[in-house]
């Protein structure tokens, strides 16, 4: 139940349309996994935290180093050495005392994944590598569990939506790796796609809106340009496909 | 045919910063391979070393993401393609 305090919080985002107290009231009770505590994780930990969401699960394995500062805006100065986890918990509960913050100290792999995700309405990818993003994607299918993917590179940044079953999945588009390298990037582009990001899990629980399926968005911000690319599921796709059996 | 393929910022640099080249094909295959003859240093960016798309490369073609073993999908006139590749930074 909304509280009188939550009420005055949350009262412009309870003004729009689609939102309203019983939208408020679903993101009060969501609980979002964030894989990721760096770049696309904090623009997103820190807008659903804002908005009210539950429940944020945020995991990660990594510290805080001086090079995570041009763009991982939940950690700053102070917290170089820290868990990142720790440090996004704790700006995290300053920042919005009605959330719950589950901080995750781990590497996402296969072994755990399903613990990682398991009970969560919606999974925030905001991974910095592929074979991560792509076990998620897989984990998020057989957990029927909304997948929300954004990835960046430079002044590029990239985001789809995937409802288990229903869309097209990462795999879907995907095939291959991109060698594992140092990539570029600026904080204004992890910005942009991780709010994106959060817009997506809001619309989702509140079921308001028209989410990001079937389609990538593709932020071009040297271009200055948003280009929107349908996306189809294949039907041989190996993690979603009908190889793997309808869910 | 002349179709036209964006290209994403970051392969600019290859194309002499050209956001998108006007090509010449009747396959998504040989709209590439006339990318590519207009700016060669672009091949080690979108061909392996056997001459194979890489699989992290893709071109999308009218709704779909066309990958090495579909370059021989025909495209028509006036088409557009945009060369796409996979990122995974965050």
């Amino acid at each position: 139940m909304i509280t009188q305090d939550e009420l005055e919080r949350y009262d412009r985002q309870i003004m729009i349309r689609g939102i309203g107290k019983a939208g408020q009231e679903k993101l009060k009770q969501a609980k979002v996994v964030i894989a990721g505590g760096g770049g696309l994780g904090s623009p997103s930990s820190i807008y659903l935290a804002a908005a009210g969401v539950g429940t944020i699960r945020i995991v990660d394995h990594d510290v805080v180093e001086l090079s995570n500062l041009n763009r991982q805006i939940l950690h700053w100065d102070k917290d170089i050495g820290r868990n990142k986890v720790e440090s996004a918990a704790e700006k995290l509960s300053q920042l919005n005392r009605n959330v719950r913050i589950e901080p995750v100290e781990a590497t996402i792999d296969e072994n755990n994944v399903s613990v990682i995700v398991a009970g969560f309405d919606v999974i925030v990818d905001a991974m910095d590598n592929l074979p991560t993003r792509f076990l998620l994607n897989r984990a998020a299918i057989e957990h029927n569990i909304p997948f929300v993917h954004g990835a960046v590179f430079g002044l590029e940044g990239r985001v789809m939506t995937i409802i288990p079953g229903k869309t097209a999945c990462l795999r879907c588009l995907y095939r291959g790796f991109t060698p594992q390298a140092k990539f570029p990037v600026i904080g204004v582009t992890p910005a942009v796609i991780g709010c994106i990001q959060a817009t997506e899990v809001i619309k989702y629980i509140t079921g308001t809106g028209k989410l990001l399926t079937n389609r990538m968005l593709v932020y071009d911000g040297l271009k200055m340009k948003i280009t929107e690319l349908s996306a189809k599921r294949n039907p041989d796709c190996e993690d979603c496909g009908k190889s793997r059996g309808e869910r | 045919m002349s179709v036209k393929i964006n290209i994403p910022s970051y392969l600019m640099p290859y194309t002499d910063d050209a956001e998108a080249v006007e090509t010449d094909g009747s396959t998504v295959g040989q709209c590439i391979d006339n990318l590519i003859k207009q700016f060669p240093g672009l091949k080690k960016m979108v061909f392996d070393k056997k001459g194979n798309l890489l699989d992290y490369v893709s071109i999308y073609a009218d709704g779909d993401f066309v990958y090495g073993d579909g370059l021989t999908r025909p495209v028509k006139d006036g088409d557009e393609l945009h060369l796409f590749y996979v990122i995974g930074g965050g």
